[in-house]
């Protein structure tokens, strides 16, 4: 992507620049107007987006195939009205209904769904032996199968960890660290990823580096 | 006051000082770059070699469920993807699950020169902003066109070629799920699972840890994580990008991150014996 | 009676609408009934967009009204740039069927919306890294294994990981492949039956948080 010429845009870039400074002026130097008025600013354009959004969507798919005949749309658009009794106290019961909709869909598909990829799959890849007999497969899968059965009854909750079950949940409790260790790795990667995918912004709008 | 040691000075200093290093650090490499060579991870060359499965005419989806902010982590991955299905001669679809799908959209075919020479409508297909979280994704799997009736320009979508012969979940071929939340699980419970169709993840870095059992079972059949499986997919390619460019950056504030660990924990050792 | 429709009904609505799901899974493969609620549900959950906007603009509204110090101002500049950016887009929609297609809605969606959100999510990569130093510490066997794992894998998301010593991906890479797989398939399997359990709850009208229901009250 070229720098761009066109008076608009690169009006656009610098704003956006401007911006980005308003924002790292908090963790820079403290909380200040500028910060603040960048961050309601994002939140109104935020808002205004969602809305757009909103808008368009739920004519695309409710108002106008309604509108082409299939007239039992007007339930949905009904239910999606009244979760707006909300904000009612005395009518606040209304929203329970398309609540209950949207709970028992998401409750009905996710029960449904984690059952196989989430609990059926997952026993299986654990106990499953490698095909292979290279010692390092072999060792992984111990590791694995030992690691996640003794994981597991760390989160037995409803029993002691004393007895039996005291060394298998304190080795349990060091696979999770060591899970969370590797994860934690990852959020700094995340994290630091999209940083410097701004401090490349910042160089490339005053022209240092190509854009 | 007097009694104080370096140790304990180090372990009091300003966090903005941190911040500010970071910040300067992280601009150095781009000014002055480095270019360490990349290797290759399983998972993201398993996901590269899926893709060249595909045969000309397949079918696939692409979710694009990040928002602008997270498009340094998986729009590169995206782009290289897509530019290996265009490639093999598979149709697209894309659909976004943010509100700022239009723009990611717009990124998207701005940053992969092979849509010029191919046909909207025919050859690929952006149908636009969903939600309804695992429902919407559930119902698309039995019935796409009541979820899009049209595409994002408001054409019906038996206007469209591609999608005259794709009315449901068993008309894909495959799907690619670009994440930073839950938008990979709920097609790997409605759709990967129960119809078996391949799937693969461009997750923000946190979901290649959380989506790794997944893979491991089998379900998905390769990982990106985050901008570092984008330059792993731009070096798969031949074709370095804006992951690329990034990786020196990455390199320096990591190992500023881990110089950190190491000062705090010499820090911590060195006072322990008189804080106790 | 009013108790009924209040809550009886309600709770009746979730559990046949799960059900219907379950009974669609089972033993029917595809259910037009469940797809049309399925449909619907995604109808609802796109005009709920609307709610949060909305509670957002009371709630900055009420400043307003309240001339709260320091505060009320800004306030004012959400709601007017609200109405702005909102208004444009819908212009846009109504004029070519696409908010972009105001020039000043799109305008504001690349040059505002587009930088803010890409600046400040990363806003907590400054503080991870003041949380490393300040934070990360070996003070026992857990925090000792979460901290190797952690620099292990540090090293070797960053090339310069390869480039110090050519064992630290090699680690790094175990840690990612199978090192980590035990904790995080665990965290799938307990969470799988947390949902059960949260479901089957729900499913019996036990669990009422998510209909706004405290202990006790309305």
């Amino acid at each position: 992507m070229a720098y761009p010429t066109a008076p608009l845009e690169v009006l656009g870039l610098w704003t956006g620049w401007l911006l980005m400074l308003m924002i790292y002026s908090y963790p820079l130097y403290k909380e200040n107007i500028v910060f603040r008025w960048a961050e309601h600013t994002y939140i109104a354009v935020m808002l205004a987006v969602n809305l757009v959004m909103m808008v368009t969507n739920v004519n695309r798919i409710a108002i106008q195939p309604m509108l082409q005949g299939q007239i039992h749309y007007i339930i949905p658009i009904i239910l999606g009205l009244a979760m707006y009794t909300l904000l009612v106290a005395d009518y606040r019961w209304i929203s329970r209904y398309p609540i209950a909709v949207l709970v028992g869909a998401g409750f009905g598909l996710g029960m449904r769904g984690v059952l196989i990829p989430n609990l059926l799959d997952q026993v299986v890849s654990t106990i499953t032996p490698p095909a292979g007999g290279a010692a390092m497969d072999w060792f992984n899968f111990i590791y694995i199968a030992i690691g996640t059965i003794c994981a597991v009854s760390y989160f037995l909750l409803t029993y002691e960890h004393t007895g039996a079950l005291r060394y298998p949940t304190r080795l349990g409790r060091w696979f999770i660290m060591i899970g969370l260790g590797a994860y934690f790795g990852n959020t700094v990667l995340f994290r630091l990823s999209m940083l410097s995918g701004r401090a490349q912004f910042f160089l490339q709008v005053l022209k240092i580096i190509p854009m | 006051m007097s009694s104080e040691t370096i140790w304990d000075k180090l372990q009091n200093i300003d966090r903005k000082v941190f911040y500010w290093i970071l910040w300067i650090g992280l601009m150095i490499p781009f000014i002055r770059p480095i270019g360490l060579p990349i290797s290759i991870a399983p998972s993201t060359r398993d996901l590269y070699n899926g893709l060249l499965t595909l045969e000309e005419g397949d079918v696939v989806w692409i979710n694009i469920a990040f928002g602008v902010s997270a498009w340094i982590d998986c729009m590169p991955a995206t782009v290289a993807c897509t530019k290996v299905i265009l490639r093999q001669g598979a149709k697209l679809i894309v659909v976004g699950a943010y509100t700022d799908a239009d723009l990611s959209w717009d990124k998207l075919r701005n940053s992969v020169p092979d849509f010029d020479q191919l046909e909207y409508g025919k050859d690929y297909v952006y149908l636009g902003y969903y939600t309804g979280g695992e429902a919407v994704v559930a119902q698309i799997a039995s019935d796409i066109r009541s979820v899009f009736p049209t595409d994002a320009y408001g054409t019906p979508l038996d206007e469209l070629p591609l999608m005259k012969e794709v009315n449901s979940v068993h008309d894909i071929d495959m799907v690619l799920s670009g994440d930073t939340g839950d938008w990979g699980d709920y097609y790997m419970r409605q759709w990967a699972s129960p119809y078996g169709i391949p799937m693969a993840e461009i997750g923000i870095a946190m979901l290649a840890s959380s989506y790794m059992p997944f893979y491991k079972s089998g379900l998905l059949f390769g990982i990106s994580s985050s901008s570092r499986g984008g330059a792993e997919l731009e070096k798969l390619i031949g074709e370095p990008g804006e992951a690329t460019v990034i990786m020196d950056a990455l390199s320096v504030s990591h190992l500023m991150v881990i110089a950190a660990v190491l000062l705090a924990n010499i820090g911590y050792f060195a006072t322990r014996g008189r804080r106790r | 009676m009013s108790e009924v429709y209040k809550r009886e009904l309600v709770y009746l609505v979730t559990a046949v609408i799960t059900v219907i799901m379950f009974v669609e899974y089972f033993f029917l493969g595809t259910w037009q009934l469940a797809e049309t609620l399925r449909t619907y549900a995604t109808i609802i959950a796109n005009i709920a967009l609307g709610l949060g906007a909305i509670t957002l603009v009371v709630s900055h509204a009420k400043k307003i009204q309240r001339r709260a110090a320091g505060v009320w101002a800004f306030s004012a500049w959400l709601l007017i740039f609200l109405a702005i950016s909102f208004l444009s887009g819908l212009a846009g929609w109504a004029m070519t069927g696409s908010g972009q297609g105001n020039p000043m809605y799109d305008w504001f969606f690349r040059y505002v919306y587009t930088p803010l959100g890409q600046t400040l999510y990363p806003i907590t990569g400054f503080y991870i890294f003041s949380a490393c130093y300040r934070a990360f510490r070996a003070r026992n066997i857990d925090a000792a294994l979460l901290l190797i794992a952690g620099c292990f894998v540090i090293l070797t998301n960053a090339p310069v990981g390869g480039a110090i010593w050519g064992g630290f991906p090699i680690i790094g890479r175990w840690f990612l492949d199978y090192g980590q797989v035990p904790g995080m398939r665990t965290f799938l399997i307990v969470g799988a039956f947390g949902m059960l359990a949260y479901g089957f709850r729900a499913l019996l009208g036990r669990e009422r948080g998510f209909y706004g229901e405290v202990a006790g009250g309305e």
